[in-house]
């Protein structure tokens, strides 16, 4: 099989592989442009009350940690210690954050209950942030790890897309001129903008 | 059809290419940290700024006055008793200003990114609402990017089924990729909140 048709059937196969991931990094790319501010809004879409009560004498880390014990939020890692913050009301605000949005609890000390509100992301901030996921995350679950290794897969198919395709234009035979005045044309505007940021 | 589609796929590619190719190795630079080196070079200076002023945008004015390669979107403004801290900031670069409102003193500290982290602050920036007008070019050039990136693989797509060849196989892996990814996303989105 001759050099160029090899190429082109790994192009074209990788492609196939890897298409949701590409389309989900157009959407991902046009979710940042429409964003805006850089603030996403964050609206609860329901909020629950849970019985809940604060063991004598703990420190507010380990009241978070007793309340990821007892909510076991799908997908969400514990609270970090820097993050653990107190609302207007002193009481202990605590969110714990996946790919779908967010659980906010605020422990009612005095009422003996967990106040949780649902942030749900909207599907398009869900897939801008499932575009950023890598594998080397080692405490991430399972789920987003698994999701990381096969966007990273397509991050290199991205990266094997343009040298494959560079040589499959510059190798065929009918070359096309406009090409040439499309890839100068963006490189110009990149190195323009390059220029205007240093 | 077929030629039509070929024509689209390669001048939207070729064009989007460059970018393409900064997404891409930003996207390594973020997945294999440890790989590169991201330290970025500083610098520090003094300016001498009249006293007493109040509003950060005042302040940041008066410094890109005095350093005009000291620009960008304010950040980070915090107001101390005595002092105003604040950011201005363009991709790969960050200038944090410290100034004494007493004196008028004021530290200038510099920190400029190498290729690298300059690509990473480009892969981050987007968005039509910046001020410095050089960044809301960019917000526009993410989103045309994104579009032609959409429409590349939609064509090489629509490409790929013209190829009775190819078919096939080409059948079983877009299926595979489809069953895949989208079920892995489906699970994802149904564990809430």
């Amino acid at each position: 099989m001759r050099l160029r048709a090899l190429v082109l059937k790994v192009h074209i196969y990788a492609g196939l592989l890897t298409f949701t991931q590409v389309m989900i990094y157009g959407v991902a790319g046009l979710v940042a442009t429409l964003q805006p501010g850089l603030e996403r809004p964050k609206v609860a879409r329901a909020v629950r009350y849970m019985p809940f009560t604060v063991a004598l004498s703990a420190s507010d880390k380990e009241v978070a940690a007793a309340v990821y014990a007892r909510l076991a939020p799908p997908l969400a890692r514990p609270v970090p210690d820097w993050f653990l913050r107190r609302t207007a009301d002193n009481d202990l605000l605590l969110d714990f954050y996946n790919v779908n949005g967010i659980w906010r609890v605020v422990v009612l000390e005095s009422s003996h209950q967990l106040r949780i509100e649902e942030i749900r992301n909207r599907l398009g901030y869900f897939l801008s942030d499932i575009h950023a996921a890598t594998p080397n995350d080692a405490g991430a679950p399972r789920l987003v790890r698994l999701w990381g290794l096969y966007n990273e897969a397509a991050m290199w198919c991205l990266l094997g897309f343009c040298a494959s395709g560079l040589y499959l234009w510059l190798s065929a035979a009918g070359r096309e001129r406009w090409a040439w005045g499309c890839l100068a044309s963006g490189s110009a505007v990149l190195a323009a903008l390059w220029m205007a940021f240093r | 059809m077929y030629k039509t589609l070929r024509s689209v796929h390669l001048l939207l590619a070729s064009a989007c290419l460059p970018f393409l190719v900064l997404y891409g190795l930003s996207a390594v630079q973020m997945a294999h940290g440890s790989w590169f080196t991201m330290k970025p070079s500083v610098r520090d200076s003094a300016l001498s700024l009249p006293p007493g002023l109040t509003d950060a945008r005042v302040v940041a004015a008066e410094v890109t006055r005095r350093a005009p390669a000291a620009r960008g979107e304010l950040t980070g403004i915090k107001a101390g008793a005595d002092d105003l801290t604040l950011r201005l900031v363009l991709p790969g670069t960050v200038h944090e200003v410290r100034y004494q409102r007493t004196s008028g003193e004021t530290r200038l500290k510099t920190s400029v990114g190498g290729t690298m982290a300059m690509l990473n602050r480009l892969h981050h920036a987007a968005g039509l609402w910046h001020e410095p007008l050089a960044l809301r070019l960019w917000g526009w050039v993410v989103g045309v990017v994104s579009a032609a990136l959409m429409v590349t693989g939609a064509t090489g797509i629509w490409m790929w089924f013209a190829r009775r060849s190819e078919r096939r196989l080409g059948a079983v892996l877009l299926l595979l990729n489809l069953v895949v990814a989208i079920g892995l996303l489906v699970m994802m989105r149904l564990e809430g909140p």
